[in-house]
């Protein structure tokens, strides 16, 4: 953890946000951010992961509470903050009439960026990002694809600490997806990165701290393996592979151990549920065991529980399930 | 082989951002449909209004004073365009919300640079048209019909109009960064410009009200005028533009977008 509040990148402190006192966005959120953190923000449609962006980098206004990037408070006219973050919306929009060579110019102006500066680097960001044949053409005819590639390279034409990245895969297909989930692990071994998106595979295979957004209340924030970790890892699936004879019999076998509360054979996939006073260690080698007397092969043996997904879900359904007590905070419940 | 120099902290320019917003929202403005409306709608307007007198004049041999010309056309700017200026100057914040302005306002510029930038090119495309234009009627008035302009009344009047102008302007600019629609913003500005029009010229006559500068538009491009009168009309316009400014941009700076 930062000993003081400057080292840290972000850091809110009862962030809230009502629009025009009919909706509330965002209560009473309190999040520090470290350097070199990628933070993954969860969280279902409506939850608040846009309006705490926005609220971050000085676009909205908080209705109370605070912001504070690289240690000092950001507001609408905080231009020297926001000179240190890249940021791509939602579904970035363009100007019309522009084509990537003008328009990031524009945004390295916007920047402060002087011409020796910005004109090598706009022209490294498009050759970069694959966009040098389509440098002279009109943005406004872009694919997905391509726009999200255009805004990649605006966040970065300023070469940020931070990055604020609003659902940076939506709309891309596999192959975009992929260089865009490798691109963001590179830029993670440099910069602070805070990643809003619906697909929690993208957040788990790039992030290493999560916060979680149910209804504008932040119910996690944390490590990732910690957010794992407060899954029950019960529920094991093994892929086997012999005889079904022989497969059969086993099931029969491992039915009769008090160690698993149900044993469910589908096909060649076996689902062991354990009981809560099971020790897993014990159980799962006495599982082995009796494979091996039974003579099937194992093929893979993984824990269904440690999934990031299943995790979120949990979480946001024990949330759902306090009622009234959501009034204390979690720690305190 | 030697290593490369460490690269020196890049020096930014704090009005460079400022100058983007100027010079990307002035281009936009010459080429919206609304700004080359007003243009077009003023210079065939001003065209055959000329060819009427020129002809009058040539034809009929009628006396036509370039001064009533002048005077009629830099009156009509005022009344007859008034709405085309409003819709220019009301949609040149409102309509940028949303997506559009995260990509602009999320960078390193102000609030403040924003609104002082799109103020500035939105004067700059209305008075720089209108100048223009007004300068082209002075001198096509001037050698086709009977000539009795001076040099300096010329300057007052259009000086005077220009001073109007960029009062609406700034108010709709300041409008723009209030309002949520563009619509509701073009109302409401046109209602108040309006109403305040009228409550001025119900000051008495020692008072410069725009209804009676711009009723004595014919006399001061004769040259004769009161400086002191033209004077005060222009830092009333300068003091409620500046004051529309400062509306607009403590507003803005303070809402989301």
């Amino acid at each position: 953890m930062a000993e003081h509040s400057s080292d840290l990148i972000v850091e809110t402190y009862k962030l809230t946000k009502i629009y025009q006192n009919r909706q509330i966005a965002l209560n009473d959120v309190t999040l520090r951010l470290e350097p070199g953190c990628v933070l993954g923000l969860l969280g279902a449609n409506g939850a608040g992961k846009t309006t705490l962006l926005r609220l971050i980098i000085g676009l909205h206004r908080p209705s109370a509470g605070w912001v504070k990037v690289f240690g000092k408070r950001m507001t609408a006219n905080s231009a020297d903050l926001r000179r240190r973050i890249g940021y791509i919306p939602t579904n970035p929009q363009f100007p019309r009439g522009m084509t990537p060579i003008t328009y990031l110019d524009y945004m390295a102006r916007l920047f402060g960026l002087p011409s020796e500066v910005r004109k090598p680097r706009l022209a490294s960001l498009i050759r970069a990002v694959d966009l040098l044949s389509q440098a002279g053409q009109n943005i406004v005819g872009f694919s997905n694809g391509m726009t999200a590639r255009l805004a990649v390279a605006t966040s970065l034409i300023n070469e940020p600490d931070l990055l604020i990245w609003d659902e940076p895969t939506h709309g891309l297909d596999p192959e975009a997806r992929r260089s865009m989930l490798d691109l963001i692990k590179n830029l993670s071994r440099e910069k602070t990165l805070i990643l809003s998106s619906h697909n929690l595979s993208d957040i788990d295979e790039v992030c290493n701290h999560a916060a979680v957004l149910s209804r504008g209340q932040l119910i996690y924030c944390g490590s990732l393996q910690d957010l794992k970790g407060r899954m029950r890892r019960n529920h094991y699936e093994l892929d086997l592979d012999g005889e079904q004879k022989a497969i059969t019999k086993l099931v029969q076998a491992l039915k009769g151990m008090g160690d698993f509360k149900s044993v469910v054979l589908r096909q060649r996939r076996l689902e062991l549920h354990l009981t809560d006073e099971a020790v897993i260690a014990s159980a799962l080698a006495a599982a082995c065991q009796q494979i091996a007397e039974n003579k099937v092969t194992l093929v893979c043996m993984r824990s269904v529980g440690q999934q990031t997904e299943q995790a979120y879900l949990d979480l946001v359904e024990k949330e759902e399930s306090r009622g009234f007590a959501r009034i204390y905070h979690a720690d305190a419940a | 082989m030697e290593a490369s120099p460490s690269n020196p902290p890049v020096r930014i320019h704090r009005w460079l951002p400022y100058w983007a917003v100027f010079q990307a929202d002035l281009m936009q403005t010459l080429r919206s449909w609304v700004y080359r409306t007003w243009v077009l709608m003023s210079l065939v307007a001003a065209l055959g209004y000329l060819l009427y007198r020129v002809g009058a004049y040539r034809e009929a041999g009628i006396v036509q004073p370039a001064s009533d010309l002048i005077s009629d056309l830099l009156r009509w700017t005022i009344v007859g365009s008034i709405t085309l200026i409003i819709v220019l100057t009301v949609s040149c914040i409102s309509s940028e919300r949303g997506s559009m302005a995260d990509s602009i306002l999320s960078r390193g510029i102000s609030r403040y640079q924003y609104f002082l930038g799109k103020w500035h090119a939105r004067l700059t495309a209305v008075l720089g048209g209108f100048l223009l234009m007004g300068c082209l009627w002075l001198a096509a008035s001037y050698f086709l019909l009977h000539e009795d302009l001076s040099l300096d009344g010329a300057a007052v009047a259009l000086g005077t109009v220009a001073a109007l102008l960029a009062t609406v302007v700034s108010w709709g600019v300041a409008v723009s960064a209030i309002s949520n629609s563009s619509l509701l913003g073009v109302a409401f500005l046109w209602i108040c410009l309006y109403g305040a029009s009228s409550l001025l010229s119900l000051l008495p006559p020692r008072f410069a009200s725009p209804e009676r500068m711009l009723h004595s538009l014919p006399w001061v491009l004769r040259g004769s005028y009161d400086l002191a009168s033209h004077g005060r009309v222009l830092l009333w316009a300068v003091l409620a533009s500046c004051l529309a400014a400062g509306v607009g941009m403590w507003y803005f700076s303070r809402r989301d977008v």
